[in-house]
Formats: structure tokens, sequence, C-alpha cells
């Protein structure tokens, strides 16, 4: 048997692994350490006993070598954001502050609560918490003004979907890990379609609620006076996504510094709104767990890719897409549909680890290799442009199952905290959100300037 | 994906050694929380720091030590609570001793591989030891931080090795709800508990 036959099985047993159920980090490990004693003992014609100690030694190395990066630092304070957001009082003030603005126009507080989502799911970077914050705060309110019933538990459900793109994004720093991609480009890429997104969401709300009168009508009333009133509340969100995007963009700090300096308002604003130690020791317990499983999975899966890169499965697979007799970008629409699926049934960040090591290396094959100028390239891009544009789009993707069946977790999670609403209501009242946003990544697939314009300004 | 554990307890042998591991567990994760907490209070002490001329010496290492170290700590809490990512979609269907089964093969195996990387990363910290590995600014020395890495996974093995003996039990007995482990919850459950989490995080938060 070839290396690549080898691997092509063991890929096969990691997938019967993960469908029965054990842990992803452990089952990549657990198929890496078998590949690499493979490829010692039968490559390299070492006795079994010495190609096992040689494993062993390599893949020791790997959870601590992999993991002494400065750049890691991103993602356990990212994660802090997030849990300390909750004690910063930031979700009220920000539904009250864009019910107040926006209010007026018809479905208003749907378009309050696509705001406020995004806001918070941004800062959080929590979409399922979102949504579940979201349910509680949003829905009675416009339920008390006579909104239809799936169509405010659809707009919540969808809101918190948006938490992927806008910075500060956790899965945008483990794409880009995973990818050897730059963290600060991809942050910056994630800001103009997460915006859009946002925008998209609040227009489609408006449209839906001017064309059925019954689904959500304006609420007005509120003074200037009032309006600016509300905004100091909500000033930590922007703060928190500002100082990420001027950091970076302005280059006043590294991408870590920026999330610390983010985790550091928050920080503050939340002691000033009374935060006790016991509620800062159970936002660090939560952070610290979510920061443990994350980095289990990075390393257990970089310990699967070493070994990747000995059997150069990878490549093989890079060299069968380029070959196919097929425009690359239908190609790469068989690819993201394959995540489309995918998505229905696992969580985001282990489809994206699981898969991207393979995929990767095959999209960036597709646009001609990692040297290609943009003007030789398949899909008009440099590798470096497309390791971008390609995540955005993945992670977008990704969010989208949120709202599919069977298993999309923001719906669920709203008819969880809504005994009177049914899952199939909220999966109904989504739909016209995932319809959106297919047109979304279908516009950001056409057009990849729309990602990359703000990155492509820092990298001149 | 179950993110969040439902573990049960009684007074027996096997659930007083869990409960016991749970409590080291607990502090060696709050440890990690405390560090991304120092981090945090570093990275900001250095950007005001060099704005006025004197960034933190040794920034860099400090954050190449306090990473892994922040990846490693909770790793056990996490297994504990069920909260390495898994696809759950098909156990998640199982039942009775089939479930069990399934459970016993996955938890016998990570130890398995928990137990190549005890060697491994010893062997890891053990030259850094030996050589007197220090970091490029400051000369902070490396194997504090590796050796973490060997503990951890022996915490994690002994972890294990509670989850191998309360599954081969309920294989044994072929009861629906043992002791000391995770048990499986299914998507409305999961997502229920959590927003119920975060609706009390909201009320602390608002009084």
């Amino acid at each position: 048997m070839t290396p690549i036959e080898v691997s092509l099985i063991l890929a096969g047993i990691l997938v019967l692994l993960v469908i029965i159920g054990m842990r992803v980090a452990f089952a990549t490990a657990l198929i890496g350490i078998v590949g690499l004693f493979t490829i010692f003992a039968f490559e390299k014609n070492m006795d079994a006993g010495k190609a096992f100690f040689v494993t062993m030694k390599i893949v020791g190395q790997i959870p601590h070598s992999k993991t002494a990066a400065n750049v890691l630092g991103l993602i356990p304070t990212f994660i802090l954001i997030g849990y300390l957001a909750y004690y910063a009082g930031l979700t009220k003030a920000l539904f009250e502050a864009a019910k107040k603005w926006v209010g007026w126009v018809p479905g208003g507080l749907g378009v309050a609560t696509v705001f406020a989502t995004a806001g918070f799911a941004a800062v959080s970077g929590a979409s399922v918490a979102t949504s579940a914050v979201f349910a509680r705060i949003a829905i009675p309110e416009m339920l008390k003004v006579g909104y239809d019933k799936r169509f405010a538990a659809g707009v919540v459900a969808a809101g918190g979907t948006l938490a992927s793109l806008i910075p500060p994004s956790a899965i945008l720093v483990i794409y880009a890990i995973i990818t050897e991609s730059s963290v600060g480009q991809l942050l910056l890429a994630g800001f103009i379609p997460g915006f859009v997104s946002a925008l998209i969401y609040a227009g489609l709300v408006i449209g839906m609620a001017k064309f059925n009168k019954n689904l959500g009508p304006p609420v007005g009333g509120y003074s200037w006076g009032e309006r600016f009133a509300a905004l100091p509340g909500s000033l930590p969100i922007f703060a928190v996504v500002g100082i990420i995007i001027f950091c970076i963009y302005g280059g006043f700090g590294t991408p870590t510094e920026a999330g610390a300096l983010g985790a550091f308002v928050v920080f503050v604003v939340a002691i000033a709104q009374g935060m006790k130690w016991d509620q800062l020791k159970g936002a660090l317990m939560e952070a610290a767990k979510l920061s443990a499983m994350i980095f289990t999975m990075i390393w257990g899966v970089l310990i699967y890719v070493r070994y990747l890169g000995f059997a150069d499965l990878p490549g093989a697979f890079a060299g069968w897409i380029s070959s196919l007799d097929q425009p690359a970008m239908m190609t790469l629409m068989f690819i993201l549909l394959a995540y489309v699926v995918l998505g229905m049934f696992m969580d985001a960040i282990g489809m994206l680890l699981l898969t991207l090591p393979v995929t990767f290396p095959a999209v960036i094959a597709l646009n001609g290799g990692l040297d290609v100028t943009a003007a030789d390239s398949t899909l008009g891009m440099t590798a470096e442009e497309v390791s971008i544009w390609f995540g955005i789009i993945v992670v977008k993707m990704a969010e989208l199952c949120l709202i599919t069946p069977p298993i999309g977790l923001n719906c669920f999670v709203v008819a969880g905290v809504r005994d009177d609403i049914t899952v199939q209501d909220v999966f109904r009242g989504a739909s016209p959100f995932f319809i959106a946003d297919v047109a979304t990544v279908a516009v950001l697939i056409a057009f990849p300037g729309i990602v990359l314009w703000l990155p492509r300004l820092i990298s001149g | 994906m179950a993110a969040t554990g439902n573990v049960r307890t009684d007074g027996s042998l096997l659930s007083r050694l869990d409960q016991n591991l749970f409590k080291l567990e607990s502090m060696l994760n709050l440890l990690a929380g405390l560090v991304t907490l120092a981090v945090m209070f570093v990275a900001v002490g250095n950007i005001v720091g060099r704005y006025f001329g004197y960034p933190v010496p040794g920034y860099i290492d400090y954050m190449e030590q306090a990473v892994p170290a922040i990846a490693i700590l909770g790793i056990a809490y996490c297994q504990r609570l069920g909260g390495h990512i898994r696809m759950d979609i098909v156990v998640g269907a199982l039942s009775g001793r089939v479930l069990w089964f399934a459970e016993f093969l996955g938890v016998l195996l990570m130890l398995l591989i928990t137990a190549i990387l005890i060697y491994g990363s010893w062997d890891h910290a053990a030259r850094a030891i030996n050589l007197g590995d220090s970091t490029v600014d400051i000369n902070l020395p490396t194997w504090p931080t590796k050796i973490l890495f060997p503990i951890l996974f022996s915490i994690l093995s002994v972890r294990l090795t509670i989850h191998v003996v309360a599954y081969l039990k309920a294989l044994q007995t072929g009861e629906s709800e043992p002791v000391a482990v995770p048990l499986i919850e299914d998507v409305a459950e999961q997502t229920k508990r959590e927003a119920e989490s975060v609706s009390g995080l909201e009320e602390e938060a608002g009084k």
C-alpha cells in the first residue's frame, strides 16, 4: 500500500470515530499517532519499537510547542470578553438604545433586535448564547406591541448568527492558525461582510413588515433627548469593536494586544456595574473551560496535520481537485455545499478544524498555488487573498447552519427560552433570513472585493 | 454538541473519587482563568508602557509561557463536564448497554492517547530541564510551562480511568444513569440549560 492509500483508510477510520461520538480532538490525535507510526515503521523501515518511540517523542512535543505562540493569546482574551460582557449590562442597554433610534420604521423592534444582537453577538462571540439572551429581552417586547410570534422568534434566532464575522471573532482566529493566514487581516476582513449581513437582515425585516402589516407594527414617540440619553450604556460595545479594528488597522498594537485592551474595557465596565468576585470567578471558569476545549482541538488536529504532512494527503487531494475537468468555481461550490451538509450535524469550530487541513490546500491549489499572482490565478486573487476570502465565506457558512434543521442550535435555544413557541415555529420564522444569507454568500463569492477591501488597505 | 455536562453523584467510592478529583480540576481550571486575566493586564500594560517609551520587558516571553498554561490547565476539568467537542447525533440516539459500550470504547482510546502524551510531553519537558532551555529575550526557563503538560495529562488519565470504570460498571448493570460520567443531553435540553445559565447571568448582572 502507498502512504496515500494508508492515509485514506485512516481518514475513513477518523470519520467513523467522529461519527460514533469520540471527542474530536482525541480522535484526530489517535489517527495522527497511528499514521506517524506507520510512516516510521513502513516508510522509514524502523523496527516497531523504535518507530513507536519516535512517534511518542514527536507527538509529545506538539501540545506545548504549538500553543506557545503569542498570537494564540487572542483566543482566551476574546472568550473572556464574551463572558464578562454579560456582567457589563450591555444587552439591555443596547436593545433600549436601538429601540429608541430605529423603532419608528416598519418592523422597528425587529430592526432594533437585529442591530442589538449583531453588536452583542460580535462582542460576546457566542451565537447561541446571544439568541438565548435576546429571546428573553426582545421577544416579550415585540409580542407586547403585537408582533407575529414566528417572525419575532426568527429575528432573534437569526440575529445571533451575526456573531462570527464582526470582530472580535475567536473562530476567525482559529481559522487563521490552522491555515497560517494573517490574523489581523482576517479580523479586519470580517467587519464589512458582518456589518452588511446585519444591514441585509434589517432591510429584510423592514421589507417583510411593510409587505405584511400584521407582522410587526412600528413603535414611535421617542424624543431626540431620550435617544441620546440611551446611547452611553451601549458605548462599550462600540468601544470593543472599534478598539480591535483601529488597533490592527492603525498598527497601534498587535491583534493580541487589541484583544486584551477590548477585554480590559469590558472588565472595567463590568466592575463599574458591580460585578462581584463570585461572578468574575464564574466568568473565568467558563472562559478557561472553553479555552481548554479549543486549544485541545487545536493541538489534537495539529498532531493529525503533522502526519498528513508526512503522508502528503493534502497534496494528493489538492492535485486531484485541480485536475478535475470542470470550472474551478464549480469545484469550490461543491466544497462549500459539503460544508453546509456537515454544518447541519457538527459544531462550527469542530467542523472547520477537522476539514481545513485538507480543504484549504485544495482551495489554494485550485486558485493556482501559493506563489500565483492575481493576474495568473483562477479566481483572480493572490494565495494570501484567497486564504482571507475563503475564511470569511466558510465561517459565514458555518454560522448559517445555526438556523437550519435538524440541529440549528439558535432555533432550539429560542424555543427553549419561550415555552409558547415551538422549534418548528422558530425554524420557519428564521427561514427568510437563511435565504438572505445564501444570497449574501453568493454576493461575497461573486465580488471578493467586498471582503478584501479593508485588509488590502493595510497590506498596501 | 455536548457543551455542558450533567454528572450524577452519590455516596459510592467511585463518585467520591470523582467529586474529590473535580475539586482539584476546578482549582486548576480557575488558575487558567487567572492566567488569562494576567495576560490581559500584561498586554494592556505593554500598550500603555510602549506609549510612554517603557514597554513591559520580556512581554513576548511571558505570553509564550502563559498561553500553553491556559491551553492545558483546564483539560481535565473540561473532560469531567463532557466539554470536549464531539458529534453526539449518533451516540445520542443509542441507549442502555450499546451506549455504554460506545462510551467505554471512546474513553479507553482517550486513555491510551493520554498515556502516550504523558511520555512524550515528559520527554519534551525533561529535555528543557537538562539543557537549561530558556526564552529568547529575558531568559525565563521554559521547563515550568512544559512540565505542566505531563502533570495535567496524568490528572486527565486519572479522570479517564474513573470514566472507564464508571462505563464498565454501567455496561455490567445496564443502568440508565450511571454516576461520575457526563450524561448525554439532547439538543433541546442542552440549549435549555444554556438559556437558563445565561438568564442567571443576566439577572445577577441586572441587580
